[in-house]
């Protein structure tokens, strides 16, 4: 992207009405005029023109060697967006985009909890086949999480069609890549983006949801997760009383938000231990 | 050099000789007026040959320029798209070419034989050529020959009026379609003959005044 | 050539070859130059108009192929040269194929009596000017060869308006040269370059101005006519905008080119460029003195001429380059001229070009021609001639006789036939319309 500006100023709603009189005899004249006006244009053309209101200078963009500016709402191929300080995918698989795509080009499937079998809210595989997109950007438009967005990258062109078939590991890129590209329409829907995807960081398990290049990341978190259930283990271990198990879902419902995956597993160890170690107290007393 | 003289016009000669009689005898009537033009190429080539540069280049202009384009256009507007001709030669062409070569013999013989050819003695080493160039043509056409000059000018101009006559046409039967201002100029004027016919001063002002800052709106 | 080459073989290199074969190699030598340089020129051409064009529609221009796009042409070529040459089967093969060479050949027989500078003509014809015209006027029988043998029946009606074009502005063109011939009394371009010395006011008029090289023809009323007339002629017979009717790719997609593709084409091309620039090169000579300018006349005075065998080679070439700069320059500056005017201007149907070539020029050029004989009458004759009133006047008296004389017809001529010309285009508009008004009410 240039640095210098190139705005288009276009005065509308003003009609010039030419007469024209024909019967003056110009003699050669009017040609004359003609040649001095062309003569300027053609002096003028040595310098550049970077503002489409002039109407002198060159406006010829030296491709490659020089790129024009690109709005803000330019759209061509979409993309999956990733946050940058989790590290979680903003997709939920809910399946809009695809439902929408007009050459049905995008496919997806939905990640399962790897415990309980049921659907979390990210997405395992995703596909956009590129070299039938037609960059309608109906998915970006009806996206409900502002997960797939329209990049501005057009210089796609290859010799080997299978590389045209991108999966999630290409498509995703980071906020901070799309609010540089695209500032104002990011700041319009950040708020609620970033809200919903704390909901969804909630409900995914494990690393399921982050993004796989961000290994460091990753391994973190299977770290932290590995510390709580040792933790855990301990808990229970250390303490026998099953009221002493909702120690560790302290860090439970209070404000009444929802459970993460571990915290529903804890509590449902919690419960079933509470429930065996009832059935053994009504055992033994009965 | 004398003989190279000969042999160089009896090349040219054959070459205008067999031009000619492919004009004649091709097929495609295109294809005999393109002999024709080589045949033209041919005697301008003649003329070089005598030393007259300004005929020979006169020639060049005149017939290859102008005749020959303008038996071209009359070929090409007079006949179909078709390439086939008619053949030209019967079967009995060698009988044919018999009594003309006699008819030509009959004719030719007596003149051939009888004629005193004036040809000068070839003048003494050093004496320059007269230069017959231009100049000597235009003084010749004021001074001499002015009669013959006036008179070719008078056919010449009669033949383009005479042209002009005939290819005019009547501005009426010539249709074709009008430009955008055309058409405007048109309905102005009609609405002006309309308006001639009904005058309505009172109500055509203010129909005027409120048409133009419709169209400046 | 034959000078320098006798001098330079027998004289200093002293091989004593005979008179043929100095002759000969001599002719081998120049016809090798020309046909190099031709195609060059062309070449030159296309790219400089390209980029001249460009500029003035705000724009680059080609500027990738190359440093800035000095081989853009040499691209051009190449894919001209591989493209596949279809021919329609039910054209005519033999006049399709010769049809492009009828074209051509003539645009670089014209080379052979196109000075480039002092003695530097391949071929001195006491009928230069008029051999150049007779032969650009073959070039009108291969268009129509073109248009008919395409089996086509817009490539037809393209190749017959090229034609009628062409041959319509000739007129013009010839009747303006005309009035150069009769002032300097010869047909050979040598002969009107050489009359073109002195400084604004040509030596032979008036004999004690110094030999600056810029008396042109052009400062004069009649040159000035006939060159502004000479001009529009050669756009005509170049057909460049605003002429360019017959190969107008809105009009009549390319008119009689339309079936010709691959070199053939190229070579239609190749015609077009090369015949501009012998345009362009004619007027520069018979209006802007060719090669002459500034120092040329001294320095091929001191060098090897027919009238001084025994002056300095060196003195030759010298007086040659400067004298093909000047040529040179002139002819671009024409040249440029010609794009700038298709970039300024919309081009003229075909009635209205007819109409412009028969109606405005040829009068003004008959005009311009009784202009000249003035000219002629006033600076030389005497009452021999019949010309009483010049007796005993000084040469300055004249010229500046001869000068405003021919200023005022010239000037009168102009403005009267502008008006009457203008008059007749608009009354012919408004009968038309008034007749279609009567046929529609």
């Amino acid at each position: 992207m240039t640095a210098s500006p190139f705005e288009i100023e276009i005065p509308r709603g003003r009609v010039i009405e030419v007469q024209r009189d024909d019967t003056r005899v110009r003699r050669g004249t009017g040609l004359l005029r003609g040649m001095a006006v062309i003569w300027k244009h053609w002096k003028e053309s040595f310098k550049l023109n970077r503002s489409y209101s002039q109407i002198h200078g060159t406006f010829t963009i030296e491709y490659p060697e020089e790129r024009p500016r690109i709005p803000e709402a330019y759209r061509n191929m979409p993309i999956l967006l990733y946050d940058d300080e989790t590290g979680h995918e903003l997709c939920t698989s809910c399946f809009q985009c695809e439902r929408i795509c007009p050459p049905q080009v995008i496919h997806m499937t939905q990640a399962k909890d790897p415990a309980t079998g049921k659907p979390v809210p990210a997405v395992a595989e995703f596909i956009i086949e590129y070299d039938a997109c037609m960059s309608c950007g109906f998915c970006a438009e009806v996206c409900p999480f502002d997960a797939i967005k329209m990049d501005h990258e057009f210089e796609l062109s290859t010799d080997d069609h299978l590389r045209l078939t991108v999966h999630k590991e290409q498509l995703l890129r980071p906020i901070s890549y799309y609010a540089h590209i695209a500032p104002t329409m990011w700041a319009e829907v950040r708020e609620g983006a970033l809200k919903k995807l704390q909901g969804n960081i909630r409900r995914r398990p494990d690393v399921i949801g982050l993004a796989p290049q961000l290994t460091e990341k990753i391994a973190a978190r299977r770290a932290e997760l590995a510390a709580q259930a040792a933790q855990a283990a301990q808990a229970a271990a250390a303490t026998p009383a099953p009221p002493a198990a909702p120690a560790a879902a302290a860090p439970a419902p209070a404000e009444g938000r929802k459970l993460t995956p571990e915290e529903k597993a804890a509590k449902l160890a919690a419960i079933r231990a509470a429930n065996a170690a009832k059935k053994q107290q009504s055992g033994d007393g009965s | 050099m004398e003989v190279v003289v000969q042999v160089v016009f009896g090349l040219i000669a054959l070459f205008i000789l067999v031009a000619a009689a492919m004009v004649v005898s091709v097929r495609n009537v295109i294809h005999s007026a393109l002999w024709l033009i080589a045949c033209f190429f041919g005697v301008g080539a003649l003329y070089l040959l005598l030393q007259a540069e300004f005929l020979a280049v006169v020639q060049v202009l005149v017939y290859v320029g102008a005749v020959s384009v303008l038996i071209l256009f009359a070929i090409m507007l007079t006949r179909q798209i078709s390439g086939e001709g008619v053949r030209q030669l019967t079967s009995r062409w060698p009988v044919v070419l018999v009594v003309t070569v006699l008819l030509f013999a009959t004719v030719m013989a007596p003149t051939l034989i009888n004629q005193q050819w004036n040809v000068p003695p070839a003048p003494p080493l050093g004496t320059p050529e007269p230069i017959a160039g231009p100049a000597e043509l235009g003084r010749g056409f004021v001074n001499e020959f002015l009669i013959q000059f006036q008179v070719v000018g008078v056919l010449l101009t009669v033949a383009l009026i005479g042209a002009i006559v005939i290819a005019f046409e009547e501005r009426a039967r010539r249709r074709r379609v009008l430009t955008l201002a055309e058409e405007l100029e048109l309905k102005r004027l009609r609405e002006r003959a309309t308006q001639t016919e009904t005058p309505e001063p009172v109500e055509a002002e203010p129909v005027a005044r409120e048409t133009r800052p419709a169209s400046e709106g | 050539m034959y000078d320098m080459l006798a001098a330079l073989i027998n004289g200093t290199l002293g091989w004593g070859w005979p008179e043929w074969a100095l002759n000969l190699l001599s002719y081998i030598l120049v016809v090798t130059i020309v046909l190099v340089v031709a195609p060059l020129q062309m070449l030159f051409f296309t790219y400089y108009e390209r980029r001249v064009i460009a500029r003035m529609q705000d724009r680059v221009g080609p500027n990738r192929v190359g440093p800035e796009g000095i081989w853009q042409p040499i691209a051009d070529g190449v894919k001209m040269f591989t493209k596949e040459d279809i021919v329609p089967q039910a054209a005519d093969r033999i006049v399709h194929f010769l049809a492009p060479c009828v074209v051509v050949a003539p645009t670089v027989l014209m080379f052979a009596v196109v000075p480039w500078g002092p003695g530097m003509v391949p071929v001195d014809l006491p009928t230069g000017l008029l051999f150049f015209f007779a032969i650009s006027s073959i070039s009108a029988v291969g268009l129509m060869m073109a248009g008919w043998a395409s089996n086509n029946k817009f490539s037809l009606l393209g190749a017959m308006r090229a034609v009628a074009q062409m041959v319509s502005y000739e007129i013009p063109a010839v009747l303006s040269l005309i009035a150069i011939v009769i002032v300097v009394g010869s047909l050979s371009i040598n002969d009107i370059i050489a009359y073109q010395t002195g400084l604004i006011v040509s030596n032979r008029d008036l004999p004690g101005i110094p030999d600056l090289g810029l008396g042109w023809f052009v400062f004069t009323p009649v040159g000035f006519v006939a060159f502004i007339a000479f001009f529009i002629a050669a756009l005509a017979e170049g057909e460049r905008t605003p002429f360019d009717i017959p190969e107008a790719d809105s009009e009549i997609v390319a008119g009689y080119m339309t079936e010709y593709s691959g070199m053939k084409f190229g070579l239609f091309y190749l015609a077009q460029y090369v015949l501009n620039f012998l345009l362009c090169a004619i007027t520069a000579i018979i209006f802007f003195g060719g090669w002459q300018g500034p120092g040329v006349g001294w320095l091929y005075a001191q060098g090897i001429t027919p009238e001084n065998p025994n002056g300095n080679g060196l003195f030759n070439v010298l007086a040659g380059v400067l004298g093909v700069f000047y040529f040179l320059l002139k002819t671009y500056l024409f040249f440029f001229v010609m794009v700038w005017l298709r970039g300024a201007l919309p081009r003229l149907r075909i009635d209205q070009l007819m109409d412009f070539g028969w109606k405005f020029l040829i009068p003004l050029t008959l005009a311009n021609l009784f202009s000249a004989a003035l000219w002629v009458a006033f600076t030389r004759w005497g009452p021999a001639e019949g010309m009483l009133i010049t007796v005993g006047w000084s040469p300055v008296l004249r010229w500046l006789a001869a000068f405003v004389v021919t200023l005022a017809i010239n000037l009168g001529v102009y403005l009267w036939l502008t008006r009457v010309y203008a008059a007749s285009q608009a009354e012919r508009r408004r009968a038309e319309l008034e007749e279609l008004i009567a046929a529609g009410s």
